[in-house]
């Protein structure tokens, strides 16, 4: 029981391992996010389709917004699932 | 003049031929309207994340153009008329807003800091404990001879 709550809790973890978090749109220098490039957004909707929390990602807030309505017009097209289970 | 990205998507059962057509059609909206096409991205059919009514897949469009408001407008109402495009979504693509650039202070800089607000902080509490306590006692001393002066009078 116990280890499986863990192991739940700690589900985006396995896509996000515990480093020294830092945003990697900063890192390169990305002014904009666009939501046609489908394989980066990918990477920050884990299992379910739901957007992954700033603070597993380590993305810095001014990034974490432009990443939500990119992830979210992709959804609009269908190029990312709303929900998946 | 604007520039603008316009992608909708068109449902496979069209024939290629058909969906080219539709596709010129829509160029020739941005055309009419005196807009500038600056570049159409197609992807052609492409797996849907989740089904569009009851359709697995999709024909992806990207028009990127500039020019007045009333082209996306257009544009928007013929994609409502015509049942074979599935979705649309317009942007404006300016408007750019600028990330806020973070002042780099190193951790010892930032200890350092925390240390000097720590030992600020530290006196002035103590110049606020300090000034109450003298006051009371320096008049002490005045009135002690005042009284004793009193005490004299009386005599």
């Amino acid at each position: 029981m116990m280890a499986r709550e863990h192991r739940e809790r700690s589900s985006y973890r396995k896509y996000f391992p515990p480093k020294r978090k830092y945003c990697r749109f900063c890192e390169r220098n990305i002014k904009d996010i666009d939501y046609k490039n489908v394989e980066i957004l990918k990477r920050y909707v884990p299992e379910r389709g739901k957007i992954a929390p700033r603070r597993v990602t380590g993305t810095c807030s001014f990034h974490q917004r432009k990443l939500s309505t990119a992830i979210k017009r992709a959804r609009l097209l269908a190029l990312l699932p709303y929900i998946e289970d | 003049m604007r520039q603008y990205e316009t992608a909708f998507l068109i449902t496979p059962k069209l024939e290629e031929e058909e969906t080219e057509k539709l596709i010129e059609k829509m160029a020739e909206v941005v055309k009419k309207k005196k807009g500038k096409m600056v570049n159409i991205e197609k992807w052609g059919k492409r797996r849907l994340a989740y089904p569009i009514e009851k359709l697995d897949e999709a024909v992806y469009v990207f028009f990127h153009y500039e020019g007045d408001p009333d082209i996306p407008h257009e544009l928007q109402r013929r994609f409502r008329q015509t049942e074979t495009v599935l979705r649309y979504l317009t942007l404006k693509k300016d408007a750019q807003i600028q990330p806020r650039k973070k002042t780099k202070t190193s951790r010892k800089e930032k200890t350092k800091r925390a240390e000097e607000r720590v030992m600020k902080a530290a006196e002035t509490e103590k110049k606020r404990e300090e000034p109450p306590e003298k006051p009371p006692e320096t008049p002490p001393e005045v009135k002690e001879p005042e009284l004793e002066k009193l005490a004299t009078e009386k005599e």
